[in-house]
């Protein structure tokens, strides 16, 4: 059917809007090549069956895709009349549900229905569904949705890609006409212009100056060249654009080459896009059949036609002089500019390149009018983009969002954070020639001159979310591999620049770099930057510029610890396990050994790791658990659970002795050297134990009676017994270390004192003070902070505590103190201002707290402690409140609601956080951090006043246990260095012989958890809740460790 | 009617033609702007980037050697920037193969070294890639030893457009890439060569020679490729 | 005045470097006024001494031994120059770096040999994967190249830092 009139046009679009509006149920399965990859096809054949062998009355098509990735296949359901269903994850065993459905008029099944969509601007047209289901959100209600505004996408996943009628049917091809009526193409070119659209390529260069170049040049030969050649790993929007509606792409060629006077339009699209290819061949031979291609376009006396060439596979042919090159039939390397292609291009003959999406806002332009467009987007960028939100981000998909969107809206809002409620680090934007912006960065609007500020581009549109398991070092050196193999190798800069930048890379993921590396590297980047010939080689370190810029600190990470934070870099770590734990534990040596029916080999393993295993496989907050490669099987090892019965199996039984006996026999020999550890908490404690395994002479001092800090005055009994604690620190004693108990230095002993004494001093003291909320009624009797209670009750002390308690607070020392006035006989409410989700405190401690019978109020701020005339406390008073925007920790804010409510009580306890002693700090002469703790270097924990160092919470602010410990070791490490002049700690470690062969099959048992004393009976007392794991049942545990550790098996 | 423009080039006001290159004005003018793949008499390909210089108004640095003059133009040639950037290029050429000049046939007339030496290269910062590569020797009267050749393609160029046999072209991408004579066929065999030598006076290191000499003792006559040039064009 | 302490030695090179620092002539007698040679091939002393002022390095490091023995410079040393391409490219030695050292040893030893082919292990260093410049395992202060350098070069780069000053080589050296 050839149209070369207005009724034969007007009649194609009648039968088109028929194809979409039936007067039958219609189907569409999102048939795009991501469709495809998660079994549409299959879909799309059960309801072909289905319909067929059933005879039933149902048109069924396929369409593009609508961009929701996460939740494909996705297929639309239209009964006449009323809204488009739109249904996620179908798969062929949902077809028959779906199908009844349609019969009966009623809703598929629930867990398919994602939204529905009552009408639909195509902006070239404007299609009405129907009214009805109530209970289905309308699409721009779904999150991933929201706010997203569909210009390039109008089409897309909604009309069938092989049916130029239907395209028709939404008004396609009615910009070309109207175009070609007016036979007014400077109007036109005025109006490109006064849209500011910008190329979508990632240039951003102006579309309407472009083709008036293309205008003005000398003809008749000129041609018209769409760079569909899209190459960055991770976007895949151009795909998608030809694949669901590939008319909109030829509509707007076919209107460049009216306004540009060229006659010819070549379409340069990869090979490895099979599915776009194909559909772009048939809509190309359609537009053909119909007059929209050829020597009279629709009638009007207009000549132009479209020709496609398949690239071959050359990300360097994305560039505009080398993919002319590729059309040529010569290497794909591009040449200098000028000339520019506007002058000279394919064949030396005038030139105009867009890149897909560019195109597809021609039409709507047309149609609609530069004002409309112009409307939409920020000033110097108009319009939308569509970007691939993908990596650890919940909802991954394509979203086209007005231009000057902050990053916060794709990451929180359409993205719904992190996948798994981690934290978000950063994001990639454009693909391996962009930059990595970091998260305290997302405020930032996404357009083409913030972007190039922050070093990042726009590019294709390509967003990757990383976060804490991604290693920013890594990522730079994955972006620089590629486009280092993609270099066409014709510029120095570019060809030798980028290879070197990739083994000085390399060195630093080995762990191999120097400090010196890193300014080399950096100048090395600017260079190729600065001076290569093309865009590839200009744009190709922006990954690195910009990881070095806001994540300099992973750099110098993997130079100076030699530790990737992110376990990625594998040279670097043991084992996932042991990279996370903040005690660098081996811990595939100690599951081998205790499996191997080694207790005391898998002590002295343990305890060479880490001086308090009973407390810390009580208490630890096991980051372990998070990176176990089991948990890729079924759950991950209980790695905590194993250290505990290891270390209780020998400490408090008659093992103990000769255990002490062979742990003093790792000390080294005494050295004379004399060294003051202040603060006898875990961080004191982990310091002096491996000082007096280095040989030297220590003295810890502490002023409180016993050794322990918070593990003996916060930790409640029932989580830690103190007879466990007092085998340790027996331990910790035995290996030389002396205590000074009741002696505070500033006041008893002063730092210079201490400085005259010893040849290094040492400084853990941790964080004692309560944060003090500002909030009227904190004076009043029955307020009491959360510390001072907690030790209290540690030291069985009066307490004076009511029957109606309210905890303010949501860290591990709230439920702690919650716990422990249930159990002096209160009823308890725990009071948060977040969600669940961000309560800091460890998971199962909340919820043994609420198995307890502690209740937890969530989005509850107080506001005021109402007192009685005798000034005791009789309520709290709290807001209610909602989860707002995302800040920058990646959580909602809350924000506060017209409700108020009130909590009887009396007693509340304020557990919001603990703080270092200001007053200490200050007096200590030592250079402080913003927050008020002490200042110490990164890597060796040096404070400003020489020999003296610090660790723990005094250096980070309250954190927990591990930790601090972890910085009490490394000080002990660093401080035995610097002193003795050499790497010590090596010779510290017995080696063991074990077993070095990774399992052949994985035990095929699950997680094996302690039991705990039933709720009921434990309220009653402080005995302790965990009854941990069984000799049997951690032996059992073991055999599921997969052995990481383990990394090439020689045979 | 030729058009002539006036620029300014590291101050000075030069008059040249419309058409001409920053690079060929420069070097008309006693303005020195260093270059590895340029070459007087052959088309301008921009590879080497030696040549960068700073055009006011343009952001970017840009190559001299394919960048034409324009009217009102100032051209500034040397900046700390830019030579830090030409120092790192040829750092970056020493590190990519193995140019070991203590023995090469061409030490003491190859172009890399002079460069450094003028650039005071002393050492190069860059990890050496140490790549095996092969030497083709099967050519009676030359040998290619592509472990001295920067990829500048002058010998390509020269062949194609002088001597219009276009035996010589780049294969492979990247660091990859790599000189190849017809189609990957040894240099000896291929049976487009006229053996005309005058890829070997094109080279600017010793990775194309002579057969028969032995340390620094290959020179070469640079201006063959520019004479036959001017004198096609003169004709 | 205490004399300055220059320390000497060659790693995996000729000797070339050592001659062409011969080869200033008599101007070694102005430079032996103002310097004692604590370490050298030409000096007794079996150890390099702690508390060196200069150390002169020729040749790549290509083995265990040299990159103890250039490590242990660097340590007991104020100021470290790579003398020579070896030292500081890598140069003829690092011509064998393509080549994998077992492959490398079996085609000398092994193919080559006519009588007692044999890789040799005993009092010889074992060789590393590559010969690499100094630079790749310690700081170097000045490199100086040249296949052998100038022996004027040399007594510039001596004379000033005798003089307390920072050589400046400038373009008055190039590789080969």
């Amino acid at each position: 059917m050839r149209i070369q009139d207005l009724a034969a046009f007007a009649a194609a679009r009648e039968a088109g809007l028929a194809k979409l509006l039936p007067s039958r149920p219609r189907i569409a399965v999102g048939m795009g090549t991501c469709g495809a990859g998660n079994g549409a096809e299959a879909v799309y054949h059960a309801f072909r069956d289905e319909i067929d062998t059933n005879g039933l009355d149902i048109s069924l098509a396929p369409v593009g895709c609508f961009g929701f990735c996460a939740e494909e296949p996705l297929v639309n359901v239209w009964l006449p009349g009323r809204p488009l269903l739109v249904l996620r994850r179908v798969q062929p065993n949902h077809v028959g549900a779906i199908l009844d459905a349609v019969a009966h008029g009623g809703l598929p099944p629930a867990e398919t229905v994602l939204c529905k969509i009552e009408e639909w601007d195509h902006l070239t047209g404007h299609l009405k569904y129907g009214a009805g289901y109530p209970d289905v959100p309308s699409w721009d209600q779904v999150p991933f949705f929201h706010g997203q505004v569909k210009i390039v996408l109008r089409n897309c996943g909604l009309i069938n890609p092989d049916d130029i009628e239907e395209y028709i049917g939404v008004g396609g091809y009615q910009a070309l006409y109207k175009v070609l009526i007016d036979q007014n193409p400077t109007a036109v070119l005025e109006q490109m212009k006064a849209s500011k659209l910008r190329g979508r390529g990632g240039a951003g260069f102006l579309t309407g100056n472009k083709w008036e170049f293309l205008a003005k040049a000398a003809g008749p030969e000129k041609y018209l060249i769409c760079n569909a050649d899209e190459g960055d790993p991770g976007a895949y929007m151009n795909r998608n654009e030809i694949e669901s509606d590939p008319h909109s792409l030829i509509e707007g060629m076919v209107i460049a080459g009216y306004v540009t006077g060229a006659p010819r339009g070549i379409v340069y699209v990869r090979a490895e896009y099979p599915l776009a290819v194909l559909r772009l061949e048939q809509a190309i031979e359609q537009a053909r059949a119909y007059g929209i291609l050829g020597d009279n376009v629709l009638g009007r006396g207009f000549a132009f036609d479209l020709d496609m060439v398949e690239g071959a596979g050359a990300f360097v042919c994305g560039e505009e002089t080398a993919l002319i090159a590729s059309l040529e039939g010569k290497a794909g390397r591009p040449r200098t500019r000028p000339p520019f292609p506007a002058q000279k291009g394919l064949n030396g003959k005038p030139t105009n390149i867009n890149n897909v999406e560019t195109w597809y806002n021609v039409a709507p332009i047309v149609a609609k009018g530069p004002a409309w467009f112009t409307e939409t987007g920020s000033p110097k960028s108009s319009g939308t983009k569509v970007f691939s939100l993908v990596g650890k981000v919940r909802n991954t998909g394509l979203v086209e969002m007005p231009l000057g969107t902050p990053l916060a809206t794709f990451i929180y809002d359409i993205g719904e954070g992190g996948t798994n409620g981690r934290d978000i680090k950063a994001v990639q934007t454009g693909g391996p020639s962009g930059g990595c912006i970091p998260a305290d960065m997302f405020d930032t609007p996404v357009d083409y001159e913030t972007l190039a500020q922050l070093g990042s581009i726009m590019g294709s549109g390509g967003m990757v979310v990383m976060d804490a398991d991604n290693c920013m070092v890594d990522v730079a050196r994955y972006f620089i591999e590629f486009t280092h193999s993609e270099s066409c190798g014709k510029c120095v800069p570019c060809r030798v620049g980028l290879d070197k930048a990739l083994r000085m890379l390399n060195r630093f993921t080995e762990g191999t770099a120097s400090l010196d590396d890193l300014g080399l590297l950096d100048e090395l980047c600017r260079m190729v930057r600065d001076t290569s010939l093309c865009a590839l080689g200009g744009s190709a370190p922006n990954p690195v510029l910009t990881s070095l810029r806001h994540f300099r600190h992973e750099f110098e990470d993997h130079i100076v610890a030699k530790r990737c934070r992110a376990g990625v870099c594998q040279d670097l770590a043991l084992s996932p396990c042991e990279n996370s734990c903040p005690l660098h534990m081996n811990i595939p040596r100690f599951l081998q050994l205790y499996n191997e029916g080694r207790l005391e080999d898998a002590f002295l393993s343990v305890v060479m790791d880490n001086p308090l295993p009973a407390s810390t496989g009580r208490v630890c907050q096991h980051p372990c658990d998070d990176r176990c490669r089991r948990a890729g099987i079924d759950e991950p090892v209980n790695m905590r659970d194993v250290h505990r019965l290891i270390a209780d199996e020998i400490l408090l039984s008659d093992k103990f002795e000769p255990m002490v006996a062979r742990v003093r026999e790792q000390r080294l020999e005494p050295t004379g050297r004399e060294i003051a550890v202040v603060g006898a908490g875990p961080t004191g404690l982990a310091c002096a134990y491996y000082l007096a395994l280095f040989g030297h002479s220590v003295v810890v001092y502490d002023s409180r009676p016993a050794a322990g800090g918070m593990l003996r005055y916060a930790l409640p009994e029932y989580r830690l017994p103190k007879h466990v604690l007092d085998r340790e620190v027996e331990l910790i004693e035995r290996m030389g270390v002396r205590f000074m108990f009741n002696t505070s230095v500033g006041t008893d002993i002063s730092l210079n004192d201490l400085a005259r004494q010893y040849d290094a001093v040492f400084m853990a003291i941790g964080t004692w003070k309560e944060t003090w909320v500002y909030l009227p009624g904190t004076e009043l009797t029955g307020v009491l902070p959360a510390l001072p209670f907690l030790e209290a009750a540690s030291r069985k002390e009066e307490v004076p505590v009511g029957s109606k308690v309210v905890v303010i607070g949501g860290g591990n020392a709230a439920i702690d103190s919650a716990r422990t006035a249930r159990r002096l006989g209160a009823e308890v409410t725990v009071v948060y201002r977040r969600e669940r989700k961000d309560m800091p405190a460890i998971p199962e401690e909340i919820e043994a707290a609420e198995d307890e019978g502690v209740k937890v109020a969530y989005l509850l701020s107080p506001h005021r402690i109402v007192g009685d005339k005798n000034g005791q406390v009789r309520a709290l008073e709290a807001v209610v409140t909602k989860p707002g925007e995302f800040d920058t920790s990646g959580r909602r804010r809350p924000v506060p609601t017209d409700e108020v409510i009130r909590l009887e009580c009396d007693t509340v306890i304020l557990a919001v956080g603990e703080g270092v002693d200001p007053d200490f700090c200050r007096a200590s002469g030592l250079t402080l951090n913003e927050d008020g703790t002490i200042m110490a270097d990164r890597y060796t924990l040096e404070t400003s006043r020489e020999r003296f160092y610090a660790g723990g919470d005094l250096v980070t602010g309250a954190s927990n246990v591990s930790n601090a410990m972890g910085l009490g070791k490394k000080a002990a490490r660093e401080m035995d260095q610097r002193l003795m002049g050499q790497k010590r700690f090596p010779q510290l470690i017995p080696a063991f012989a074990y077993r070095m062969e990774p399992p052949e099959t994985p035990a095929e048992v699950g997680r094996h958890v302690p039991p705990e004393a039933p709720a009921s009976e434990r309220v009653k007392s402080c005995a302790e809740v965990s009854l941990g794991l069984t000799p049997a049942a951690a032996l059992a545990e073991t055999s599921r460790c997969l052995r990481c550790d383990i990394r090439s098996t020689e045979r | 009617m030729v058009e002539k423009v006036k620029v300014r080039i590291d101050g000075e006001v030069i008059a040249a033609t419309a058409g001409q290159t920053i690079l060929e004005v420069a070097r008309a003018n006693s303005k020195y702007i260093p270059a590895l793949c340029y070459m007087e008499g052959l088309s301008a390909t921009g590879a080497c980037r030696l040549c960068v210089v700073e055009v006011s108004g343009v952001a970017r640095l840009v190559p001299a050697c394919t960048t034409p003059v324009a009217e009102g133009q100032s051209v500034v040639t040397s900046t700390p920037q830019i030579e830090s950037y030409r120092k790192i290029a040829l750092e970056l050429l020493f590190a990519e193969r193995n140019h070991v000049c203590a023995v090469c046939v061409s030490s003491g007339h190859c172009e890399l070294q002079a460069l450094a030496q003028e650039h005071g290269v002393t050492h190069v910062r860059y990890p050496y890639s140490c790549p095996r590569l092969p030497v083709d020797t099967t050519h009676p009267r030359y040998v290619l030893d592509h472990n001295r050749c920067i990829l500048c393609g002058r010998c390509v160029r020269t062949c194609a457009e002088i001597e219009g046999a276009h035996v010589w072209d780049v294969a492979g991408r990247g660091i990859g890439s790599h000189l190849v004579s017809e189609l990957q066929r040894p240099w000896g065999e291929a049976t487009t060569c006229t053996s005309c030598g005058k890829c070997v006076q094109a080279c600017p290191t010793g990775a194309m020679a002579e057969k028969g000499w032995a340390v620094e003792e290959m020179t070469k006559h640079k201006t063959v490729v520019s004479r036959l040039t001017s004198m096609r064009e003169g004709s | 005045m205490d004399k300055v302490k220059i320390g000497t030695c060659w790693l995996d090179g000729c000797s070339g470097c050592h001659m062409s620092l011969l080869d200033v002539d008599e101007s070694i007698v102005t430079i032996l006024r103002k310097a004692d040679i604590v370490y050298g091939p030409l000096v007794d002393a079996q150890e390099w001494p702690e508390g060196t002022d200069v150390a002169i390095i020729e040749g790549a490091v290509s083995s265990q031994d040299d990159r103890e023995l250039v490590q242990t410079a660097r340590a007991r040393s104020k100021y470290l120059i790579a003398l020579g391409d070896c030292a500081v490219t890598g140069n003829v030695p690092s011509m064998r770096n393509g080549i994998a050292v077992r492959k490398l040893l079996e085609r000398v030893y092994v193919e080559g040999a006519d009588v007692s082919a044999g890789i040799p292990t005993d009092g010889v260093p074992p060789l590393l994967r590559q010969a690499e410049p100094l630079r790749q395992t310690v700081k170097v202060d000045l490199h100086v190249p040249g296949c052998p350098p100038r022996p004027n070069a040399i007594l510039m780069v001596l004379s000033e830092l005798l003089e307390g000053r920072e050589p400046d080589l400038g373009s008055k050296l190039r590789f080969g």
